[in-house]
């Protein structure tokens, strides 16, 4: 594909990004007539509407668009330094390492309000992808096996805690299952900051991932330093995917699929694949949170589960259809 | 390399030894059972109709089974792991609780067979609801004395609960004297409050057990925020909109974008907290939500806390009862 | 002389000497596992008194002891064993160390059945058993059957678990999210597994079923190992390899099934016990016999944990596996770390 038709392709995924934005402002619980939202928008009309509208979707939709993205680029960078076309972001440990937080801070009674399960949840992720990169750094495969490793162990204390704490139980399991819904009082503004910050360092290391993904002895002719890299794409990845995972909870098809749908497009040139990535990933964020709140006639579907029953088909048909691509 | 393994088989076999020795060590265990011979009546039971001893001297109790026989004063020789109801304990029933020995974790699967059979019981009440009981192995339980389930099923029901775990074990002596004095209080604050709160359109925004994020809980009558305040007259308005069995029929979870209609009739409205006074988040998520504060019961003040919401026996209602005594006093100064 | 070879009349077999130690050491640590299994439990019994109980005599705790600890001690051993060879075939088949029958969605599968029982239907154990066998063998079917035609590789299989895996694994955490906190504290507690309560009627069939699997299972493994080295070269040596892969992955859901149905879930002991079985006996492939005993090892040790970490409480077995095999497997990968 040529640079104009990627161009024109990623002119048109900003184009849907947002439609589904608009439509993510105007869809919810509560039904809005068009006019009244766009009159809400504007500052005017009856105001619980506008509470609705300003106060409510509005953040909501700038929570998919930021975790979105965080996922997505992050699931590309993940897949590129790990050179496994089935990693993704919560392989390193991070999504783990935030429930385990959680739990640990739900048991001892701590895990009262948002900025405080928030605040766990950044440190859990951190923790264990610092954990495992120490195990695991030197070689992708080691790198793999060891946040499996960690996830698992991390994941069997937690689940010793919830049957241990009732409390606790309650707690993982709401925030177990992703969901974007009533985080618009939450803290959200410095994580989203550093997501946003985090893109920014995607774009700038992106040239040389692409050196590192033909192999490190001619990333290391092509004058890449492959240690440094690899540690500042990690720095990233855990920067995104535990600002997102601690905003959110757990949402694990995004930066699984999203990436494989961008190589369709981009090729292997990691820049271009970050772009769409980073455009693609709030589409479809925004597109399952609409959805979930249409789906059932009374409440909500969190988003996870939307996520993994549009993402989940759309792998099997992709492996089918193109066979495992390799990186 | 050889240094290695040889070390690793050494290694095992010192471990196996090390074993085998510390099992040398241990004294041996008796595990009598002692024969009761009293008498015996049948007890209708969620497992059917169960022969147990008329006046039984040795009970186990699990699940929601453990506050209700602690209160009711039933001779308890071990319980189960009951976490959530230690905030609604008196200072009595705390010191009792932490006594017992504990036979079983929170969850069933947990019941630890041998430590119930070495407490030589004579009964067995297990307090889950019945979908649990196939997390317990009934038979092997059985084997150790006779085992009655009873377990919950709508929030309000606990009165009816209360007293069959009561009657099971022999303890409703102690039961009836807390019903009682819960009876009378409960008619006192009706006479007290017969002017102010039957007329008031009730609303209640609940916290039993966690709440999805962007949701908050709903509670009707007969619900567990509410069923303790309608003893005294509160009517709380409307019906969920889908039901669902148990206590779906009773609360809901609607999107807080839906606050302004769920709430938009509502003279009054009350709000569960937590049994120090703190707010709960599932209820301080709504009470900071901007819809909160157009709603007209807000805007006139009218919004009133409740304590030991959760209480699912008498002696615990009876503080639910001076809670709502002590939310609705403002009303009787206007 | 670095290998053992046995010669008796047509049949000869050859057994590496390290393996021959490992074995020994194993067999070792199992039998002192056991015989603390065995002592152990709200009242300990000695070693003297648990031979009277197992040869017959002993009354009230000799009862104890043959109807209650033994079946346990005996199902943390054998269904330890069934799960370590789960994984073994796994691994083999896709050919990558993270193949297991978790991964492919089989876990997953057996939880939905479990929760369907528990939920929608009266929740009764049998019921729960049969849901947890039925949805376990369908998904496996289902992610079979999506894998198959067009050049099946192991990546595919993976790819398609995971995919049916995450979906399960949301459905399955959505239907515990809408239920009453009781039933779903009761759900999660099935699904972390637990060998609590076995008693002989509970393992009686499982074991007949699971001693056919192993007696098929043994007279396959040459085959597999002559397969060891890629499907292509296999068929040339004479090995029908979509057949024997078919019949490896048959009798891998049959082992995982098994236990599943009896124990619930027991996560990571089928992923962990070949990897860890294989550093120890310094294979070099995967090999059954150590995926075995490490497995055995695994789960009746984790299970010893479980009952005494916390007496008289004790935790599901599959919280503890899950933190011994995990804790175990990140030191090995950093001790292999520090030797390149």
């Amino acid at each position: 594909m040529t640079a104009t038709g990627r161009s024109a392709l990623l002119g048109a995924a900003l184009l849907g990004l947002v439609v589904v934005a608009v439509l993510s402002v105007g869809i919810g619980a509560h039904a809005i007539a068009p006019g009244e939202v766009v009159r809400a928008l504007l500052g005017e009309g009856n105001p619980s509407d506008r509470a609705v509208v300003l106060d409510i979707r509005m953040p909501r939709a700038v929570l998919a668009i930021g975790v979105g993205a965080a996922l997505a680029v992050g699931g590309v960078l993940v897949q590129a330094l790990s050179r496994n076309a089935l990693a993704e972001p919560g392989v390193l440990g991070v999504t783990a390492g935030a429930g385990f937080a959680i739990a640990v801070g739900s048991s001892f009674g701590l895990a009262a309000s948002a900025p405080i399960e928030l605040g766990l949840a950044v440190l859990g992720a951190f923790g264990a992808s610092a954990l495992v990169y120490a195990v695991g750094s030197r070689s992708p495969l080691r790198l793999v096996l060891a946040g499996t490793a960690l996830s698992a162990v991390l994941l069997g204390l937690t689940l010793g805690l919830r049957l241990l704490f009732p409390d606790t139980f309650d707690v993982y399991r709401f925030w177990s299952v992703g969901s974007l819904a009533g985080r618009e009082q939450a803290p959200t503004t410095v994580p989203l900051i550093v997501i946003g910050l985090s893109l920014l360092g995607a774009f700038a290391v992106s040239r040389q991932l692409n050196a590192i993904a033909l192999g490190e002895t001619v990333a290391h002719t092509l004058g890449a330093n492959v240690a440094r890299v690899r540690t500042v794409t990690l720095l990233l990845i855990t920067l995104m995917a535990g600002a997102a995972t601690a905003l959110a909870g757990p949402i694990l098809f995004v930066g699984l699929i999203v990436p494989h749908l961008a190589r369709r497009v981009a090729g292997a040139s990691i820049p271009w694949l970050i772009a769409f990535a980073a455009l693609l990933g709030p589409v479809l964020m925004l597109a399952a949170d609409v959805g979930s709140r249409v789906l059932l006639p009374t409440g909500e579907v969190p988003v996870a589960i939307v996520t993994a029953f549009l993402g989940g088909p759309v792998l099997i048909w992709a492996v089918r259809k193109y066979g495992a691509a390799p990186l | 390399m050889r240094t290695t393994r040889t070390r690793r088989l050494a290694g095992a076999i010192a471990l196996a030894l090390t074993v085998a020795t510390a099992a040398t060590a241990c004294g041996a265990g008796e595990d009598g059972k002692a024969d009761d011979g009293g008498q015996t009546r049948v007890f209708a039971a969620d497992n059917g109709q169960i022969t147990i001893p008329v006046s039984p001297k040795r009970v186990i109790a699990t699940g929601y089974a453990v506050p209700a026989l602690l209160e009711a004063g039933a001779p308890l020789v071990g319980v189960s792991s009951w976490k959530r109801g230690i905030p609604l304990f008196n200072e009595q029933e705390r010191k009792k609780y932490d006594e017992l020995a504990k036979v079983a974790g929170e969850s069933a699967s947990e019941t630890n067979y041998e430590a119930i059979a070495q407490a030589d019981p004579d009964l067995i009440v297990i307090g889950v609801p019945k979908p649990v009981l196939a997390d317990i192995d009934i038979k092997r339980l059985e084997a150790i004395a006779p085992v009655v389930a009873i377990g919950p099923s709508v929030p309000s029901m606990w009165r009816e609960l209360s007293r069959k775990q009561a009657d099971a074990a022999g303890a409703t002596a102690g039961f009836d004297a807390l019903k009682t004095a819960y009876d009378t209080k409960a008619k006192a604050l009706a006479e007290k409050y017969k002017a102010v709160v039957p007329q008031l359109k009730l609303g209640h925004v609940g916290a039993y057990g966690e709440v999805a994020k962007g949701n908050f809980q709903r509670e009707f009558n007969g619900s567990w925020g509410t069923n303790i305040a309608q003893d005294i007259g509160a009517t709380y308005y409307g019906q969920v909109k889908v039901k669902g069995g148990g206590s779906k029929d009773v609360s809901e979870y609607p999107s807080i974008e839906e606050l302004p209609t769920a709430f938009a009739q509502a003279d009054a409205i009350t709000y569960s907290v937590a049994a120090d006074g703190s707010v709960p988040p599932p209820v301080k998520y709504v009470l900071d939500s901007p819809l909160w504060k157009e709603l007209p019961a807000v805007k006139a003040g009218k919004v009133y806390p409740f304590r030991y919401t959760e209480a699912a026996t008498y002696r615990a209602a009876t503080s639910t009862l001076d809670a709502v005594d002590q939310a609705f006093a403002p009303l009787l100064k206007q | 002389m670095n290998a053992l070879v046995l010669r008796r009349g047509r049949f000869s077999a050859r057994i590496e000497r390290r393996t021959l130690v490992f074995l020994v050491a194993m067999l070792v640590v199992i039998a002192g596992l056991t015989l603390l299994g065995l002592c152990y439990g709200a009242a300990w019994a000695s070693p003297a008194r648990v031979f009277a109980a197992l040869t017959g005599s002993g009354g009230g705790p000799g009862v104890v002891i043959r109807e209650w600890r033994l079946p346990r001690v005996l199902a943390g051993l054998v269904f330890g064993a069934a799960l370590g060879l789960a994984g073994a075939i796994f691994q083999n088949v896709t050919r990558n160390p993270l193949g297991s029958p978790d991964v492919i969605g089989l876990d997953a599968g057996a939880y939905t059945g479990a929760l369907f029982a528990i939920t929608v239907l009266s929740g009764t154990s049998t019921q729960l058993t049969i849901g947890s066998v039925l949805g376990g063998v369908i998904t496996a079917a289902i992610v079979y059957a999506l894998s198959l035609g067009g050049g099946l590789s192991g990546l595919r299989l993976i790819v398609i678990g995971i995919a049916i895996n995450a979906m399960l694994t949301a459905l399955n955490s959505w239907i515990v999210l809408r239920a009453e906190l009781e039933i779903a504290i009761a759900a999660v507690g099935w699904n972390a597994g637990s060998l609590n309560g076995v008693g002989w009627d509970d393992v009686a069939i499982p074991f007949g079923v699971l001693a056919v699997l192993f007696a098929v299972l043994f007279t396959r493994a040459p085959a597999l190992h002559q397969a060891a080295l890629g499907g292509a070269l296999a068929v040339t040596t004479g090995v029908r390899w979509d057949r024997l892969r078919l019949a490896l992955v048959l009798i891998g859901v049959g082992c995982t099934a098994t236990v599943t149905a009896v124990a619930g879930p027991i996560a990571f002991i089928a992923l962990a016990a070949p990897q860890i079985g294989r550093r120890l006996a310094r294979t070099p492939g995967i090999a059954l016999l150590p995926a075995a005993l490490t497995g055995a090892v695994l789960l009746t040790s984790a299970d010893l944990a479980a009952q005494m970490l916390l007496a008289p409480e004790s935790l599901p077995v599959g919280v503890v596996s899950t933190v011994i095999g995990g804790g175990y497997l990140i030191w090995l990968l950093t001790k292999e770390v520090r030797r390149t």
